[in-house]
């Protein structure tokens, strides 16, 4: 089962970033939170928050998914869980990147 | 004992009955795979007659063929046949009859499961048939968008037999999962650890957990339009706090991953296929699986994408746009690992491997276009056009039917034991190939000229009159070829001459029994050390069935195969079947009834079939079991292993894991559609709060709590040796507390009518009423048990399987009622 969540958990570590980002673009446009700070608009900084908080927890399990320790002693999931962790953290960097390039809201 | 001998011991312990009751008793997978591959095909057929008609219709303008209801409900039925009725189950069945064989082992997880589910899928399927004939078949199209599909749009009972039949062949689907899962996961032979496994296996085990994951949302959408219709409760009516784009939401959640759930298996039928067609090996085995396991989960960050013309804001539009062209990297690196496999070796151009390369030209167009739509200004011209209807296509019978009709030309040698005699299945081959692109080429075309999908007809001005009839002499050309495969496939199965065993030289495991395989797959289990275990050790089959392997020697009239530790393949349980019944039967008769109940309105019998559905749960469990502790028992080559019931982990642990994950998709998405509607729906806030009572929530979370703490006790006392009753008692006080708190939440919600907000309310509640009664049923069941003398220290597998249950229900009890309680309590 342990080997099992190595191979499964950057992919579902991505599903949840970016179920919960899209969640909270619904949030922010969906009650209207105003302000601004670091000289940007609160909404957008918030997006952008997330959106490194997301790549870095992609980064810290891929960084873990490689460190010996916690690595399987099986070199087939090694191989796979290397993968799938590489997959997990293109996919946040990639598919969440409209948090700093796009409009919100309209 | 010779291999005759233990044939003849082995078909006796596992056959199905003799005669007609044989086939309503078997439990056998390989019967049952086999049924569930001709009635899949026999949908097939339905599926395509229908699409014959829709292109009778589009095939000249104005046509009268068919008036516009009767259209609605073709173009429905074809499209709900295809999904639900055809490449679901044909997946299902193929995997069913394949998987056991695969993996060296004699039967699936639970066999009794199997059998349920595939009289679920037929009596479901059957309300729909029968729907079509008499002419109140579904009629809103296979997604059934609200509100067109909703009370006031379609007030007739066709809707409901979509929603209600739909959701009776789901129960099939998520039972496949389950099974499918479990015996990938633990029963496969001695040494066949995750690297060892067969590539077919690790797609059907993405595929069984898409599936888990995949249609709970589906479920829960046909559960709250159905109750809509029904009852009134408006969760998609926008002047009600409702949102139809709720619908879409749940819908897409499921029908994205549906189209990779249906893709995945048939990749796993080429990656199986190819190889031994280019005489080779697999090229990239890792990469693949990888790809697979990537291409699933990013399948779920694409439902949106269903959904660009529906004014979601740009940067919603964006995050989907992006992950639906990303999901073309890991397709990618399946095609570019298929074709490298082919470059590595010395192709046959055999008749699987015809349909292999009609899969790669069709599929690569149909990924394509699927670029093409992803791009959402794009998406936004070619939206609801026959160009959408053509891709879909594209991918679906590229992606599916073509290696589907590999599938079945590979293994008809072993679904038969005959060789082929006939061939019919080249030309038809070319047929079907010509055929379809002539169709959905054409149909691309007329869809970038702007014809709509699901028009019934459209005016010679409009300019798409040679096209269409275009379309549709290429339909009437795959039919033919379609129906040439069928002839081709019967007149094999009933004429031809019995065949070599192995007759493609394969590798995999299921080539090493005779063909058509005995009921108990292999007389002895093997040890596997590699990942093509006939190639390494050609006289494999000869050595098994002279009882050189595992379990060689019938005992008691035994069904008993072995569990092996998930990563490394080594044994780990000893596990006793249960043998031919007509529980299953008879439990699917009765959830039938209780579909049937609801969907005539009959209500009186629905507590009726709910208790009938109990009472046959209850002894569906019971018959299990024993009132003595068992040896750990010998396996063979000096292994000796204690039985499942023995152990902590058991088959039924797994398969519970897996049901509750499936469990917690539905209730996962229940709180999206809640928070969907609080913070999107219009209507909202709602005319009056549901008014919090600290003392229902206190009692109901520590009910809870209660009973999760008092079965885990319970637990430990039993494995004590101590008497596990007063623990397993508070288990049942703590269920039913927490069904209290939860019927007086539902009592007290603000009209669940009025506003989607108590009608979300009141679905909560009985979500967690409906658990929290299973879990006093389980807890009663359990202390039935051991007054009984069904458990003891060391028969406790039933403990940590309600133990699960418990558990779950502490988590969703305590959650449903914060969701009701909270927003009051805080205001």
């Amino acid at each position: 089962m342990t080997d099992l969540i190595r191979i499964l958990i950057a992919p579902l570590v991505w599903l949840a970033a970016f179920s919960a980002i899209y969640g909270l673009h619904g949030l922010i446009c969906g009650h209207g939170i105003e302000g601004a700070a670091l000289g940007l608009p609160m909404q957008r900084l918030l997006l952008i928050m997330a959106y490194i908080v997301a790549v870095l927890l992609q980064a810290t399990l891929l960084a873990a998914l490689y460190h010996p320790r916690l690595a399987s002693t099986s070199n087939f999931v090694s191989f796979v869980s290397h993968a799938t962790g590489w997959t997990g953290l293109v996919a946040t960097g990639w598919s969440l990147l409209p948090v700093v390039m796009t409009s919100y809201c309209t | 004992m010779n291999a005759l001998e233990r044939h003849r011991k082995l078909t006796a312990i596992w056959a199905s009955e003799p005669g007609w009751r044989g086939w309503f008793s078997t439990v056998n997978h390989t019967d049952l795979g086999r049924m569930f591959l001709v009635t899949a095909f026999f949908f097939f057929i339905i599926g395509g007659l229908l699409a014959m008609l829709i292109r009778a219709q589009l095939a000249t303008p104005q046509s009268a063929f068919a008036g516009p209801e009767i259209y609605n409900q073709i173009f429905t039925m074809h499209g709900t046949i295809m999904m639900f009725l055809f490449a679901i189950p044909t997946f299902e069945g193929l995997a069913i009859y394949l998987l056991p064989k695969l993996l060296g082992t004699r039967d699936l997880a639970f066999p009794r499961l199997t059998a349920y589910g595939f009289w679920c899928y037929v009596f479901g399927g059957t309300m729909l048939l029968v729907a079509m004939v008499l002419g109140i078949a579904p009629d809103g199209g296979w997604f059934m968008y609200p509100p067109l599909s909703g009370p006031l749009y379609s007030p007739g009972i066709n809707t409901d037999f979509w929603l209600i039949g739909i959701t009776f062949v789901e129960i099939s689907a998520i039972a496949a999962a389950v099974e499918i899962t479990v015996s990938i996961l633990k029963y496969r032979a001695p040494g066949m650890s995750l690297d060892k496994m067969p590539i077919f296996a690790w797609y059907a085990l993405i595929t069984a957990l898409m599936i888990l994951t995949g249609f709970p949302p589906l479920i829960l959408g046909s559960i709250l339009l159905e109750v809509e219709r029904a009852f009134g409760l408006p969760f998609f009516q926008a002047e009600l706090g409702g949102d139809s784009l709720l619908w879409q939401h749940l819908f897409w959640l499921f029908g994205h991953p549906e189209v990779y759930i249906i893709f995945l298996p048939a990749a796993g039928v080429i990656s199986t296929v190819l190889p031994v067609m280019c005489r080779t090996t697999l090229l990239g085995y890792g990469w693949i699986v990888a790809a697979a396991v990537s291409l699933a989960f990013l399948s779920f960050g694409l439902w949106v994408h269903h959904m660009f013309t529906t004014g979601i804001p740009h940067m919603g539009l964006a995050f989907f746009s992006a992950a639906s062209t990303l999901v073309a990297v890991p397709t990618g690196v399946q095609i570019f690992a298929w074709i490298g496999t082919i470059w590595k070796g010395r192709p046959e151009l055999r008749l699987p491997m015809l349909h292999i390369l009609g899969f790669f030209a069709t599929f690569v167009i149909g990924g394509l276009t699927g670029v093409m739509v992803a791009v959402v200004p794009f998406d936004w011209q070619a939206h609801d056009t026959a160009f959408i209807t053509a891709h879909l296509h594209y991918v679906l019978f590229g992606g599916f039917v073509f290696p589907i009709f590999a599938g079945v030309y590979y293994w008809l040698p072993h679904f038969t034991g005959r060789r082929r005699f006939f061939h019919l299945g080249e030309l038809a081959f070319a047929l079907v190939f010509i055929g379809f692109h002539v169709t959905f080429l054409a149909m691309h075309w007329v869809g970038l000229l702007g014809q709509r999908r699901r028009i019934p007809t459209y005016a010679p001005e409009d300019g798409w009159t040679a096209i269409n009839l275009i379309s549709s002499v290429g339909s009437f050309v795959l039919a033919i070829g379609i129906g040439m495969i069928l002839i081709d496939v019967i007149l094999h199965a009933l004429t031809a001459a019995r065949g070599r065993r192995n007759p493609w030289r394969a590798g995999t495991l299921e080539w090493a029994m005779i063909t058509p395989p005995p009921a108990y797959n292999l007389a002895s289990l093997p040890h596997v050390t590699s990942r093509e275990p006939l190639t390494q050790e050609p006289d494999l089959a000869v050595r098994l069935a002279r009882g050189e392997g595992y379990l060689a020697t019938p005992r008691h009239g035994w069904r008993e195969t072995l569990t092996v530790d998930v990563a490394s393949g080594r044994p780990d349980m000893h596990v006793l079947y249960p043998t031919n019944t007509l529980l299953p039967i008879i439990m699917s008769a009765v959830t039938g009834v209780f579909f049937l109940s609801l969907l005539l309105k009959f209500y009186w019998t629905v507590p009726l079939a709910v208790a009938g559905v109990a009472y046959l749960a209850w002894r569906w469990v019971w018959v299990l079991g024993r009132k003595e502790d068992l040896d750990a028992l010998p396996m063979g080559h000096g292994i000796t292993l204690l039985n499942a019931a023995m152990t902590d982990h058991s088959p039924g642990w797994w398969g519970t894991v897996f049901l509750l994950t499936a469990n917690a998709t539905f209730f996962g998405s229940l709180l999206f559609g809640f928070a969907f509607l609080w913070t999107v729906a219009p209507g909202w806030p709602p005319p009056a709060w549901f008014v919090a009572s600290p003392v229902e929530l206190g009692f109901g979370i520590l009910g809870a709590a209660l009973g999760c703490f008092a079965i885990g006790h319970a637990i430990v006392v039993n494995r004590r040796n101590g008497s596990p009753l007063p623990g397993l008692v508070l288990t049942l006080a703590g269920a039913l507390a927490v069904a209290v708190a939860c019927a007086a939440m539902m009592a007290r919600t603000p009209s669940p009518e009025a506003h989607a907000y108590g009608a979300t309310l009141f679905v909560l509640g009985s979500y967690g009423l409906f658990h929290a009664v299973l879990g006093a049923l389980m807890a009663s069941f359990l202390i039935a048990r051991v007054l009984q003398g069904f458990t003891s220290p060391m028969r406790r597998a039933e403990f940590t399987i309600v133990g699960l249950w418990v558990g779950y229900l502490s988590v969703v009890g305590t959650l449903v009622l914060l969701a009701g309680h909270l927003p009051g309590l805080a205001s």
